[in-house]
């Protein structure tokens, strides 16, 4: 065997599978910029409290990962994190007790920046206006709730359909429901 | 449709958020067309959606800016845990084969004669002295074709018998090694580092 027959086995596979390996840690964490805290929110409206939310976006996007690493589809990330994290907190018991937005109230830690513009008076009318749509988001089913929160997010219904499970004719049901008792209470 | 009857709110709703299909589009704007009612109950609606999106967003929401490298160090943990896992199951399955194939490619390599194609060995070899390679408290040194690039951690070390001449012709230097071989010694019982991909990484000479 010459030298140029042993340098010819197959290296370049495992370098390029740590290369991707490497890629996809990169992909996850610009998911992470994105969507973490339109997903926070998600959850938030869903009535999740804020620990339990924390947690569960690290584990989403720790599944997205792994997800990835299995050569999982790729078509609807942003949708597929969604389930995962809609899943995750279906299936963690505390997580829809309420079913509830108590979690919005949000006056501790850290928060999104907000701009330098904005006056102690218009942040006090956004308060007023975030406490009555927490009350009137309680009027809702939680069906409702997530229906148009994904709505919000800027989802298709089919992609709606897809994270929560329904048809999309019911994700249109749910979100023009939501809208009429919206409408009159905000 | 006629004009009585109006367009119920789900279809207007969906003529909003641009979901209604084919067929739907032209029916929906048609009638908008001609009734003034559906018009305003589109525009209430419209406007209706439009603030509750503004609310929506506006919800103030704790973020923790740690996470983020929480997560970073997660990610990279898993890969560690997924490269050993996947180390382990190559070296279970080719780990025999990788053995036969270091043995012959560093026998073939190693042959009497062909250090005439290796040009300057002696620069290489004090090159590759700095660039050692450290596996469970041995030192390797690096064999000529080595790749740097590949990661020690999946390694694999099988013990075997090595042409000292042949090594001394190949330019690899012993000074720093414990049991220094005597270049009359016809060979040496040698650590041999293997990479992911079976070949030969570094050897750590042993004993005469």
């Amino acid at each position: 065997m010459e030298q140029a027959d042993i340098l010819a086995l197959p290296r370049p596979k495992w370098k390029a599978e740590y290369l991707e390996d490497t890629s996809l840690r990169r992909l996850v964490l610009e998911h992470y910029d994105r969507e973490h805290v339109p997903l926070l929110r998600y959850l938030a409206l869903l009535g999740v409290d804020r620990e339990t939310s924390r947690e569960l976006v690290q584990e989403s996007f720790l599944k997205l990962h792994e997800h990835l690493l299995n050569g999982g589809d790729r078509s609807n990330l942003r949708a597929w994190l969604y389930r995962v994290a809609h899943n995750l907190a279906r299936n963690t018991q505390s997580a829809f007790r309420s079913s509830k937005t108590e979690s919005l109230t949000g006056s501790e830690g850290a928060r999104e920046p907000v701009s330098e513009a904005v006056s102690a008076e218009e942040e006090l009318l956004a308060e007023e206006r975030v406490k009555c749509f927490r009350e009137a988001m309680n009027q809702l089913s939680l069906a409702q709730r997530e229906c148009l929160t994904l709505r919000a997010q800027g989802f298709k219904y089919r992609e709606i359909a897809e994270v929560l499970n329904l048809s999309v004719s019911t994700v249109g049901e749910n979100v023009a429901r939501a809208l009429e008792r919206l409408k009159d209470l905000l | 449709m006629t004009k009585s009857d109006h367009l119920p709110n789900d279809s207007l709703l969906r003529a909003i958020d641009d979901e209604l299909a084919g067929t739907e589009v032209v029916l929906v704007e048609s009638h908008l067309q001609r009734c003034e009612e559906c018009r305003r109950s589109y525009q209430e609606l419209s406007h209706a959606s439009a603030r509750i999106e503004s609310v929506l967003a506006a919800v103030p929401i704790e973020h923790y800016p740690e996470e983020r490298e929480r997560l970073a160090e997660e990610l990279e943990r898993c890969q560690t845990k997924t490269n050993l896992q996947g180390s382990e199951k190559v070296l279970r399955r080719f780990g025999w084969g990788m053995a036969i194939a270091a043995t012959l490619a560093i026998g073939v390599l190693l042959l009497p004669g062909r250090h005439a194609r290796i040009p300057n060995t002696t620069g290489v070899s004090e090159a590759r002295s700095s660039a050692a390679l450290q596996v469970d408290g041995e030192t390797f040194i690096p064999l000529p074709y080595s790749n740097p690039e590949l990661p020690v951690s999946a390694s694999h070390i099988v013990e075997m018998r090595i042409s000292a001449s042949s090594l001394a012709d190949a330019g690899i230097v012993f000074e720093p090694i414990s049991n220094t071989a005597s270049e009359q010694d016809s060979s040496v019982l040698a650590d041999v580092l293997l990479g992911m991909d079976g070949q030969p990484l570094g050897v750590h000479v042993l004993r005469q």
